[in-house]
């Protein structure tokens, strides 16, 4: 090989390896965005829609993202038909999966079966009880809130006799559980429970049987309409007790549905509260969220942002697999906006979740406690 | 005692915008022997065609009630000419789809076009309780109770006195009778459906203040006005209403004593057992024949 012919072939060699190199900097992801945007949870669902579109707007330089984002609706079937459609077209990096339980549950299967990485926040204790690798799910489970739920009323309002009201859904039913085994684990006993249909337009009822049994904290665990009606007709009746809801409560679109003086001493569990700001970082999220929804971001909202963030996260540093995507959210830690997420070894990233506080002043609450719970 | 009289005084405000829901599906029964499963999603859209009327025009609930009646009147015309009168001599199942498919898209245009945040629409008259002896009362409850008896005793005189009420009254009873008669039934058919929408949309913006509106939270006030309607007696306006104010005063007073889910069952037992003593309802006739 002529001296020429060597330096030719040697520039073609480099030239072809920094192509290479390029590629995998460069990582081409498909992330649809599979979640209720229509029916009972839409509410929920458009804020985890907002979250995964916003982050995957904000993919890091080098990583290319195609995205779609496609309705379940509410049942499970939407779900699956969801999913099978968005891996017509190849098996996506990952997803951004609903938040509905019933549906996840309906996805798990299909997820196992293609590869995919599902990327949820939603509640359901179950999702990643069943030893399923490719579930990851960004926001506490139950076991987590209302623990610090719990705590909240035992440990910092000293209360001892709460009557819990809760909705009879799953979600409902769920937290239900936890809370009770929560205040069991505290040594307090609920003076009073019981279960609200999600359709119910009057809680006076309910209120007046809580009372009834005179307790010294109403404590929520209700959907944002329901909750929102009851501490409307819990202010008109002036109970005299504190109320400390469930993570409703905190969504800004629940509480703008309520006078700041409806709001004065009501305090809820969530993961993270967007709004109430505490670090630039955060404010910078709400601000652009503001921007590109023109509403107000929740946690949901921000938990989802904070699971497409860490995959986007891996597929800067080279995971563009669904197995790598897998991997990467299975093994790492990732310092999100809410918190710093890493998995127990089930797909379950979050472990912190808070209490916020409404002074009356106006509908933005603020955060007066943090729970760190070791997974 | 004042416990039972406090929760009495929601059931009955709760009850006042049930008969709203009623009074309209039983208008379009009467005139179209068709159910229209539309009706609970249209006092949806009449709750949010407030709250939009509102952030548009900052004015009290009571001076936007005419506008939000006026705009659905105009829509229920829009569903009678595409869901009804198309239809009309087709199995009553065709209609009773259609106004299934109405619901649907009601819902879907208003998670489009609003979002899936509950709203409220302004209050009628303004925000806080009174206390009258020693019950505390919302002035909403109140409100909404006097506007509804206004609107219930407003229909009454339309059907008992006018030219129009004795036209829509002679469609409902026998159409090829009013035909011959020189009775435009057609416009009568079309006149009703926009009665009825506007009465959804009256109560859509009295409950969008106390209870919220959501794109879905028409689906549970079609099957209580459904079950009103039952125990009053299919066809019978006085039953309509008397069926709503009952099943809400039933609703909260079971709840608070026992729960709400045995309310709710206790609810469709008590339908059971008046369908079993009293086929046609309370107020029903025993026999009824339609053209």
């Amino acid at each position: 090989m002529s001296a020429r012919k060597s330096t030719l072939f040697a520039a073609a060699f480099a030239a072809a390896l920094s192509s290479a190199a390029g590629s995998a900097a460069a990582a081409d992801l498909d992330i649809p965005v599979l979640v209720p945007v229509t029916g009972f949870l839409a509410l929920e669902g458009t804020s985890q829609r907002n979250g995964a579109v916003l982050a995957i707007r904000e993919a890091p330089e080098g990583v290319t993202v195609r995205s779609e984002v496609i309705d379940t609706g509410t049942s499970p079937e939407g779900a699956v038909t969801a999913l099978e459609r968005a891996s017509g077209r190849g098996t996506p990096t990952a997803v951004a999966a609903s938040m509905l339980g019933t549906q996840m549950l309906a996805m798990l299967p299909l997820a196992d079966e293609y590869g995919i990485p599902l990327v949820t926040v939603s509640g359901t204790a179950s999702i990643t009880e069943r030893g399923n690798p490719w579930v990851f799910r960004f926001f506490p489970g139950d076991g987590v809130t209302k623990t610090a739920h719990a705590r909240y009323v035992a440990e910092e309002l000293g209360k001892r006799r709460p009557a819990v009201i809760y909705q009879t859904t799953a979600y409902g039913q769920s937290g239900q559980a936890h809370l009770r085994d929560a205040f069991g684990k505290l040594g307090v006993e609920p003076v009073f429970e019981e279960g609200v249909d999600p359709g119910i337009r009057d809680m006076l009822p309910v209120l007046t049987k809580a009372m009834a049994a005179n307790p010294d904290v109403l404590v929520l665990h209700l959907h944002s309409g329901p909750t929102a009606l009851f501490v409307r007709q819990a202010t008109a009746m002036n109970p005299g007790v504190p109320i400390v809801a469930g993570s409703a409560m905190h969504q800004p679109s629940t509480a703008a549905l309520l006078e700041p003086a409806e709001l004065r001493g009501v305090c809820a569990e969530t993961s993270a509260s967007p709004v109430s700001g505490g670090s630039p970082e955060m404010e910078r999220f709400t601000a652009e969220y503001r921007t590109a929804f023109g509403t107000e971001p929740d946690a949901f909202a921000l938990g989802q942002y904070d699971g497409i963030r860490m995959v986007l996260d891996a597929a800067a540093k080279g995971a563009d697999t669904p197995e790598a995507v897998r991997d990467a959210l299975a093994k790492g830690t990732y310092r999100g906006l809410a918190m710093t997420y890493h998995s127990d070894g089930r797909g379950n990233m979050a472990h912190s979740a808070v209490i916020v506080c409404y002074d009356g002043s106006s509908r933005v609450p603020a955060v007066v406690k943090r729970y760190d719970v070791a997974p | 005692m004042t416990g039972v009289a406090q929760l009495l005084v929601n059931g009955v405000a709760l009850g006042a915008a049930y008969a709203l829901v009623a009074l309209g599906f039983v208008l379009v029964l009467n005139a179209t022997s068709a159910v229209n499963f539309a009706q609970g999603d249209l006092v949806m859209a009449g709750g949010f065609l407030a709250v939009a009327l509102a952030g548009l025009i900052p004015l009290p609930g009571i001076l936007l009630l005419p506008l939000v009646a006026a705009l659905m009147a105009a829509l229920g015309l829009l569903v009678s000419l595409l869901a009804y009168l198309p239809l009309r001599h087709r199995p009553p199942v065709s209609v009773f789809i259609s106004t299934i498919a109405v619901g649907i898209i009601l819902q879907n245009g208003a998670t489009l076009l609003f979002g899936p945040e509950p709203k409220a629409a302004p209050p009628l008259f303004g925000g806080g309780t009174l206390e009258i002896a020693g019950l505390l009362v919302p002035k909403q409850s109140l409100a909404v109770v006097a506007v509804a008896g206004l609107l219930i005793l407003g229909q009454h005189w339309l059907f008992a006195r006018t030219q129009l009420g004795r036209r829509l009254r002679a469609t409902a009873q026998d159409p090829e009778m009013a035909r011959a008669c020189g009775i435009p039934v057609t416009a009568m058919v079309a006149a009703t459906f926009a009665l009825g929408a506007a009465l959804a949309g009256a109560a859509g913006l009295l409950l969008s203040n106390q209870f919220f509106v959501t794109p879905t939270s028409g689906s549970g006030l079609i099957l209580k006005a459904y079950i009103a309607v039952t125990i009053g007696g299919w066809g019978s306006v006085p039953g309509a209403v008397a069926g709503a104010l009952l099943i809400a005063a039933f609703e909260v007073l079971v709840s608070a004593t026992l729960s709400y889910s045995a309310a709710t069952a206790a609810l469709y037992l008590a339908l059971l057992a008046i369908l079993a003593v009293r086929p046609q309802g309370l107020f029903g006739e025993a026999a009824r024949s339609r053209a």
